[in-house]
């Protein structure tokens, strides 16, 4: 590429040369022209000068030419004067008259006399007294001369001034040309010829390091390397787009979902082979024919167009500044698309508005995965063993008909009743523990297909636990309907199964609730009272088919309440433990005492025993209970023995507490760490322990006494222990039950139970003890029957601990008389 | 003729008091001949007179100057008195005058009889001498250096 040449009326040199030639004649010929003006001044006033002196010299001559009116002289004077170059013309008068006068010729136009020529006028005076002027002289300069030496003058100012400004001019060109003219072309040339890629840069002319040209040539390298670097960089995003394209270009063609655009009017504008194959659409239809998105054989095409312009307006506008409330919303949503080859599918589109205004999509075939979700949601509610509706589903609908039947749902709805039918198979666990699963969900399907069958009019059958089923009945029939259907179907049902040649019998127990309108929490309740119905038709004597009585609701509230009193009670020691004295009734001494516990309720007061202890039972708090008691009576054996007193105390001790809630070594670790003798705690145990879990019970009853602890046999005869029982289990004591205690003196038959049970007690060398006695008559009776220890209201009640050390005192003088009178006597004749 | 001695003794007085000054000029007589027929001439006309300014008298008559050029204090006291000029200027003056041709210096009078005769025979003319030169074949026309009057060159 040649260097541009610049036009030379371009170039710097012509252009600042012309200026500065301007500049400098202008600057000359202002210069010039005020030279001239002051120059023609000062001329004049030298010429007047000179001219002044020359009138000077011819003063006196003129003076008396003047005084002798001598024309000759002033003649003369005048030749003299006119001889001056620079006279023009003079005037010589004498008082006032013109004496004589002469005048040069005139040689060209100027020399004549014009009218505002200055004219120097000299007052004569006399020559021999000053003061008197005798005459004048007029002299005329020669105008002429002072312009034509002004002129000279000038011309040679002019010509000096033209060769000075030639000089400057001349040096400037050169300055210009060597210091800025030379290095810009210079620099120029290399411009053109240089590739900044190649790391071509411009060098700083010679001399020009701090100069401007020098800073400028720095700047341009600067600039050069900025720009080389944002090529480079603009190369790289260009690769890395292309790399970014090919790798998009790659998932678009091959990806398995369907990808696709559609521009602002809704025309797919590109689409990739898994869309086209999902949507059923020929390679052929590639760009050439426009396809709209929502023409696409959708079932319904409406959604997707909501879902379209919901995309639309959401965002994809870049130009607002406001940030976040603009950000691309994507939507999405399921629809049903036919393919062209017949099949329904579901497809999930996925809509994302891109940054001009066009929609990016996703397309996948959810149609299995939809179907798996309502397969689970299916499985979800439904049993799947019998088939049936579970507990979910169950609870499922009778949302939904409680709903339907709200009669304060907007708008409101008739109101219907509902009912719950709660039915338990109540032997099915025991049953089926010992058979094969396989069997035991035979026996489930079948119990179930019989109740399907069997009953009417319900709105859904359900199993809704491992033994129970339930049945939901909307606008059910009278209650005595339902309870006869009911009777009928158990009947049915409680046939037996067989299953793999067994027959298999089950028994069942119904409970029926009704909803009632307006509860907090409809379906839990409507459960719950099903429940209590059903907990009181297995529990309770009549029948097996129990409706919910509101009273059964209360109960268990009080029960609840009970239960969490109880657990307070223990947490903050509640309880009491009252002694019953036990009296030695052959030698008339207090031997001991029964623990019996008792409980202050902050509230409701003293608690009586058979108002929580069953519940204690039931809830295991009887554990805590029995420790508790035991601690007491362990600390209060500790005391006495420590204070030399030997009497013992016995706990009662539950069912439940065996053979887990009170173990021998914790009885054990109990002495030791109390210190108190075991053989001083007794613990009394009913007879229904024995028979409930036999060995276990054995066990437990030989390990506590191998410890050194006795047992006493609590209400013995009220059970349904069998005499067999007392050759196992070795106890120490029976305790007679009061009821046989209560009629000694009146019923022979009650005397001679004791009696007989003293007598084999004594064989198996057990001490027997009877309890309620009531009266003297009673102590004397079982003296004479030689019943060896008493306890009751005679004695005393059960007191608590302070009261207990009075009572005992009182135990021998009431003793007293009985042993004063015979042993063995009997005042009143046995009947 | 008495007032011819009435100034005889003012002159002596005056004399005697310029006598104590600088030497200034002595006093010099402008005189006539009796029968000019005029008996007093201004200071200026003796000056335009002697000086060739104006050479007529009063009378329209020409007037013919005369100069003693022996008496050399006599002509430096007269044109001292008269325009306060040294005889070299007077000369000096003559010179460019003689050039032109149109005035001539005074009449040059050798002596007072020659003066006296030039006088009586010479209408017009007129001379100067010293105050004791007076005799009555001259008349006086102006006295200078007197003490009256203004002194020239003031």
């Amino acid at each position: 590429m040649t260097a541009i040449r610049t036009r030379w009326h371009h170039s710097i040199l012509a252009r600042a040369g012309l200026i500065l030639l301007g500049v400098l004649l202008l600057f000359g010929a202002v210069t010039v022209a005020i030279n001239l003006h002051y120059n023609r001044a000062r001329a004049e006033q030298a010429t007047e000068l000179r001219l002044s002196q020359l009138l000077d010299t011819v003063e006196s001559t003129a003076s008396i030419a003047c005084f002798t009116r001598d024309d000759v002289l002033a003649g003369e004077l005048i030749a003299g004067l006119l001889r001056n170059s620079e006279v023009l013309s003079v005037v010589v008068e004498a008082d006032g008259v013109p004496l004589a006068d002469s005048s040069r010729q005139a040689t060209d136009a100027a020399a004549a006399v014009t009218p505002d020529s200055r004219v120097l006028v000299r007052d004569i005076y006399s020559p021999f007294s000053p003061q008197t002027p005798v005459g004048r002289v007029l002299l005329t300069p020669n105008q002429a001369l002072i312009d034509q030496e002004l002129r000279q003058e000038t011309r040679i100012l002019m010509l000096q001034m033209a060769m000075q400004l030639l000089l400057v001019a001349l040096a400037f060109a050169a300055a210009t040309l060597l210091l800025i003219i030379r290095p810009i072309k210079a620099i120029s040339d290399r411009l053109h010829g240089m590739d900044a890629t190649r790391g071509e840069r411009l060098q700083v002319p010679a001399g020009h390091r701090g100069s401007e040209i020098g800073l400028l040539v720095a700047d341009v390298n600067r600039l050069a390397d900025r720009l080389v670097r944002t090529l480079e960089d603009e190369r790289a995003l260009r690769i890395q787009r292309e790399i970014d394209e090919q790798r998009y270009h790659a998932i678009f063609e091959n990806a398995d979902t369907g990808l696709f655009q559609i521009d602002h009017q809704g025309l797919l504008s590109s689409w990739n082979p898994a869309f086209a194959r999902l949507m059923g659409l020929s390679s052929e239809t590639r760009p050439e024919r426009e396809l709209a998105l929502l023409d696409l054989d959708w079932h319904d095409p409406q959604p997707l167009a909501e879902l379209l312009s919901d995309c639309r307006n959401t965002g994809g506008n870049p130009r607002r500044d406001s940030g976040a409330q603009d950000t691309p919303r994507t939507q999405s949503a399921e629809l049903r698309h036919t393919h062209p080859d017949g099949v329904e599918r579901w497809l999930s589109v996925v809509l994302t508005p891109i940054t001009d205004r066009s929609v990016q999509g996703v397309l996948h075939d959810v149609t299995h995965h939809l179907e798996a979700e309502q397969s689970a949601r299916r499985l979800a509610v439904t049993d799947r063993i019998t088939g049936m509706a579970n507990q979910l589903g169950l609870e499922q609908r009778l949302r939904a008909l409680i709903q339907a039947s709200d009669p304060e749902a907007e708008p409101p709805r008739p109101e219907r009743a509902i009912a719950l039918v709660l039915i338990s198979l109540d032997n099915f666990k025991r049953l089926s523990s010992g058979l094969d699963p396989a069997i035991g969900d035979a026996l489930l399907t079948e119990t179930a297909r019989r109740l399907s069958s069997g009953i009417e009019g319900a709105n859904l059958i359900a199993r809704v636990g491992e033994n129970q089923f339930a049945l939901l009945m909307a606008d059910p029939a009278p209650a005595l309907e339902i309870e006869r259907m009911l009777e009928q179907v158990f009947a049915d049902a409680q046939q037996p199964v067989f299953i793999a040649g067994a027959p298999l019998t089950l028994t069942l127990s119904g409970g029926i609730a009704f909803h009632t309108g307006t509860v907090a929490n409809p379906v839990a309740t409507l459960f719950q009272h099903a429940d209590l119905a059903l907990a009181s038709a297995q529990a309770g004597p009549g029948g097996p088919i129990c409706f919910f009585d509101p009273d059964l609701a209360r109960l268990a509230q009080e029960r609840h309440q009970l239960e969490t009193d109880l657990r307070h009670a223990i947490r903050d020691g509640q309880f009491v433990p009252f002694f019953q004295p036990l009296v030695d009734l052959q030698r008339g001494a207090l031997v001991g005492a029964e623990v019996l516990i008792r409980w202050q309720h902050p509230q409701r007061g003293l608690v009586p025993p058979n108002a929580f202890i069953p519940l204690a039972e039931e809830t295991g708090l009887i554990n805590d209970m029995g420790r508790w008691i035991l601690e007491s009576a362990g600390r209060q054996l500790a005391a006495w023995q420590h204070a030399g007193r030997d009497l013992y105390l016995s706990v009662n001790v539950s069912a439940h507490q065996i053979p887990k809630g009170l173990t021998p070594d914790a009885l054990h670790e109990l002495a030791q760490r109390l210190g108190f003798a075991p053989a001083s705690l007794a613990l009394e145990i009913t007879e229904s322990i024995l028979i409930s879990d036999v060995d276990g019970a054995q066990a437990w009853l030989d390990a506590v006494r191998a410890r050194g602890f006795r047992v006493f046999l609590d209400d013995f005869g009220t059970g349904y222990s069998s005499l067999s029982y007392l050759k196992r289990f070795t106890v120490d004591r029976l305790k007679i039950d009061q009821g046989f205690i209560r009629d000694l003196a009146t019923n022979a038959g009650d005397r001679a139970l004791v009696e007989a049970v003293t007598a084999i007690a004594d064989s198996f060398g057990m001490q027997v003890v009877a309890e309620g006695v009531e009266d003297a008559e009673h102590v004397r009776r079982l003296r004479a029957m030689g019943c060896h220890y008493g306890q009751g209201y005679f004695f005393s009640p059960p007191v608590p601990l302070d009261a207990f050390s009075e009572v005992g005192r009182r135990i021998p003088e009431l003793m007293q008389p009985f042993l004063d009178a015979a042993p063995g006597s009997n005042p009143e004749p046995a009947s | 003729m008495e007032r011819r001695t009435g100034a005889h003794l003012l002159l002596a007085i005056v004399l005697a008091i310029g006598v104590g000054a600088a030497r200034a000029a002595e006093p010099v007589l402008v005189v006539m001949d009796p029968a000019s027929g005029l008996d007093r001439l201004t200071r200026e006309q003796v000056i335009n007179i002697f000086l060739g300014r104006f050479r007529r008298l009063p009378n329209a008559q020409a007037a013919v100057p005369i100069d003693r050029s022996r008496d050399e204090a006599l002509m430096t006291d007269f044109y001292r008195l008269l325009v306060d000029k040294s005889p070299a200027e007077i000369r000096a003056y003559w010179a460019r005058l003689v050039f032109s041709g149109k005035t001539e210096p005074p009449q040059k009078a050798h002596d007072l009889d020659d003066m006296i005769e030039r006088l009586a025979n010479t209408p017009g003319a007129v001379a100067y001498i010293r105050p004791d030169e007076l005799s009555e074949r001259l008349r006086v026309v102006l006295g200078l250096g007197l003490g009256l009057g203004p002194e020239p060159g003031r």
